[in-house]
């Protein structure tokens, strides 16, 4: 028997005797297993912990019907869900069609604008909670840096933005955009980086245009990544406290309150953690399918970034 | 050293991970005479210096070892909502203000009955710190005593003294009774506003939406001060059907929408949030405000123009019919979670903090910004208490400790904090505002969704 044959005979017979730890583990075994199971237990715990614990201690949280009853009965918690709908589906898409706008702005290789990114990036880095108590304050109707401007420069005395339902669910809005704009610009300039060149030289020969270049390279490279930002934020915004409760407070007359700022109204200003928590598991039916499409949309497709 | 092998290195390993893991017991055994504290941090720093103090000489004094945490109020707020829930609870919570707390878990019977610490001090307790602190509980089916009280707090008026003269006011002309005191100073906003202070407005009314506190508080001293103080009674049963109730809350509406609308308020008090009236008082861009404690002065002190000499302190004395006006008192102190392993210490240095003694040198030491529970303490210790030279502490004693007082309603059913934290009275401010509906129906509306509330919490 040759060499050869010799180790297809021995690794048959191994393959044959452990065929289940073949097809589970990848092959490994002996002292190779016992190390990669080594390896794996921190991480097996910590998702039993800190993941699969906590959604399921939630569960149990907002298990009673009585609770949903109880939402039911509030009127606050209909506004919240109206609010959370506008408040996701306009400051979403806002803020990604910007971001998608921007970071083409920014793929210019000027050094000016290059300066212009650094720049850019600082409301991103800035701690949100003061971020959002200076917008807070900045938009105060009486003592605010924006209606001091207005009455410096035209003598006008400027509107009182936090009394009126619209002005503030917009403030709240804009405090979420302009925060975090620049996270998802630079994702979406990354996206764009990674484009190879040859492909716009390609189209260049071929007679493309801007528009065309964009129509056929950009667009339909770009497209999945759009998409998985579109969906990742969409989750976050979801569960968004900060801009909403930091910036309007929910009011007037907690009219601008989302689900997130509402469960947390719950649970800490009425000493009822289980109606918080019950509000909050409201969005599931929204959040559990996003992160389906979300995980089926990371299975990046081929010729897709 | 010899080579260490793989399967020796793991066995190692979960070797010492077991014996961690099975000798915590033995070393928690070993500490059984520890209570572990998680305190409210105070406004001022001297009031963390007091409470440190106080648990430091206990330790001495007892040999026990307390094991606490210094925290900020919105933080220990969370930190007991959520121990709660989970069960995984310290021994002793310590809070100023735990009126949005204690009415509900005690009804839930999650907090362990006091009535032995508090029995010994019993008879020396303000009948208002008796009553904010008994809660019903809905197992037992009775009030008892979950709260060991130390400290109260009032609700006085803050009043620019400086800026009432400027307007050509007098601060000794202010009128005895509720609204007199608003009509009063409200006259101050056109002088001023002549002598160049263009934004400036007279009053700081809390006519918030937003809360969680400031909004309600003083619409219940409105209400009070119009003859509604029956809307909810001790036994925790409402009484909105009451004529004498909904036409005091009517009254209370319209003074304070009028107030709005006349233009005497910061047009933003509608979506002030619980710092926006001190950070407007403090900037002077109105002249007087109505909000708890003396954290407002306090929070000055280093400014001794102010503090000394501008800011001035007024305690509410007749309500609108000329009886003496009862303002509302928040009691504080330490409370027990059912599930501590150290309860006999954490009860123990409750006996200790009850002492006179040893409450009043913790609330003196934290310059007055509490009073104590016990009005005799405040008696032995006139010196600091009655004559001090805080121009702000004598009005405030008296209104807390000296006049007439109510507790919190919240003390009463947990249902009035839910119908506070629905901003119901802000609401019905906001519909009478902005939305144009009459003060009766605002009221109406606020007082069924009250009821719906209330019917939900049955005692």
């Amino acid at each position: 028997m040759s060499v050869t044959q010799q180790a297809v005979a021995i690794d048959g017979g191994f393959a044959r005797s452990r065929p289940a730890r073949h097809k589970w583990f990848g092959g490994i075994h002996g002292a190779d297993y016992v190390w990669a199971a080594a390896f794996a237990v921190p991480y097996v715990v910590i998702f039993l912990a800190f993941v699969l614990y906590p959604i399921c201690y939630g569960l149990w949280l907002g298990s009673e019907p009585q609770l949903y009853a109880q939402l039911w009965d509030d009127p606050r918690y209909f506004t919240a869900v109206l609010n959370t709908v506008i408040y996701v589906g306009v400051g979403v898409n806002l803020k990604m069609g910007l971001a998608f706008l921007l970071s083409g702005f920014f793929m210019r290789k000027r050094v000016w604008v290059k300066t212009l990114l650094v720049v850019f990036i600082l409301p991103w880095a800035t701690p949100a909670l003061p971020a959002y108590m200076s917008i807070h304050w900045l938009l105060n109707g009486q003592w605010g840096m924006l209606n001091n401007i207005l009455w410096l420069l035209f003598g006008w005395d400027g509107p009182v933005y936090l009394n009126s339902h619209w002005m503030g669910l917009a403030a709240n809005i804009g405090a979420y955009v302009w925060k975090n704009l620049p996270f998802w610009t630079i994702i979406l300039l990354a996206g764009r980086m990674s484009i190879p060149q040859e492909l716009y030289e390609a189209a260049a020969v071929d007679g493309a245009t801007g528009i065309r270049k964009f129509a056929h390279v950009t667009y339909p490279l770009m497209a999945n990544l759009y998409l998985v930002c579109i969906l990742l934020d969409t989750v976050f915004a979801l569960g968004d406290f900060n801009a909403t409760y930091f910036v309007s407070g929910g009011g007037p007359a907690m009219s601008t309150e989302v689900l997130a700022t509402l469960g947390i109204r719950y649970a800490y200003t009425v000493a009822l953690p289980r109606l918080g928590v019950a509000e909050v598991m409201t969005a599931l039916p929204v959040l559990v399918p996003l992160v389906y499409i979300l995980m089926r949309k990371l299975r990046v497709s081929e010729g897709q970034l | 050293m010899g080579h260490l092998s793989r399967r020796q290195m793991l066995v190692s390993t979960a070797s010492l991970t077991a014996a961690g893991v099975l000798s915590r017991p033995y070393i928690a055994n070993a500490q059984a005479k520890t209570a572990v504290c998680w305190i409210g941090q105070g406004f001022v720093q001297q009031e963390d210096v007091a409470m440190t103090q106080v648990c430091d000489d206990y330790m001495k004094a007892s040999g026990n070892k307390l094991d606490y945490s210094i925290m900020p109020f919105m933080a220990l707020n969370q930190k007991i909502i959520s121990s709660l829930t989970s069960g995984d609870v310290p021994d002793l919570y310590f809070h100023d203000a735990p009126s949005s707390i204690l009415p509900q878990n005690a009804w839930d019977d999650k907090i362990v009955n006091v009535n032995d610490v508090v029995a010994p001090y019993e008879s020396q307790l303000s009948e208002t710190a008796k009553l904010g602190s008994t809660f019903y509980n809905k197992a037992t089916k009775k009030r008892d005593y979950y709260l060991c009280p130390i400290k109260q707090g009032a609700t006085p008026f803050h009043i620019w003294g400086d800026l009432v003269e400027k307007a050509g006011l007098k601060m000794s002309e202010i009128p005895a009774k509720w609204d007199g005191v608003w009509t009063y100073l409200k006259q101050a906003q056109k002088p001023l506003r002549a002598k160049g202070m263009r934004k400036l407005y007279a009053c700081g009314l809390q006519i918030t939406t937003v809360g969680p506190n400031d909004g309600n508080n003083l619409f219940t001293h409105f209400l009070i001060a119009n003859g509604g103080e029956g809307i909810i009674t001790p036994d925790g049963k409402l009484h909105t059907d009451d004529p004498k109730i909904r036409e005091a809350a009517i009254k209370s509406v319209e003074f304070m929408t009028n107030l709005y609308k006349e233009g005497v308020v910061p047009p933003e008090a509608l979506s002030w949030n619980d710092a926006d009236d001190n950070n407007g008082y403090h900037e002077k861009l109105f002249m007087m405000d109505f909000d708890g404690t003396l954290s407002t002065e306090l929070a000055m002190i280093k400014d001794k123009q102010a503090f000394y000499h501008d800011m001035q302190v007024l305690a509410p004395k007749l309500k609108n019919d000329g009886t003496p006006m009862k303002t509302q008192i928040n009691a504080g102190g330490g409370f027990i979670p059912k599930g501590a392993k150290g309860v006999e210490v954490a009860k123990d240095f409750m006996k200790y903090f009850m002492q006179p003694k040893v409450m009043n040198a913790n609330l003196k030491g934290g310059l007055g910004r509490w009073v104590p529970a016990i009005p005799q303490a405040v008696k032995d210790d006139a010196e600091f208490w009655l004559k001090s030279d805080m121009p702000c502490l004598l009005p405030y004693v008296q209104e807390a400790v000296l006049n007439p007082t109510l507790p919190v309603f919240e003390g009463y059913t947990p249902a009035w904090g839910q119908a506070n934290a629905e901003q119901l009275w802000g609401q019905a401010h906001a519909d009478v505002i902005k939305n144009g509906m009459k003060v009766a129906d605002a009221v109406d509306k606020a007082f069924k969704r009250c009821n719906e509330i209330f019917s939900r919490v049955v005692m």
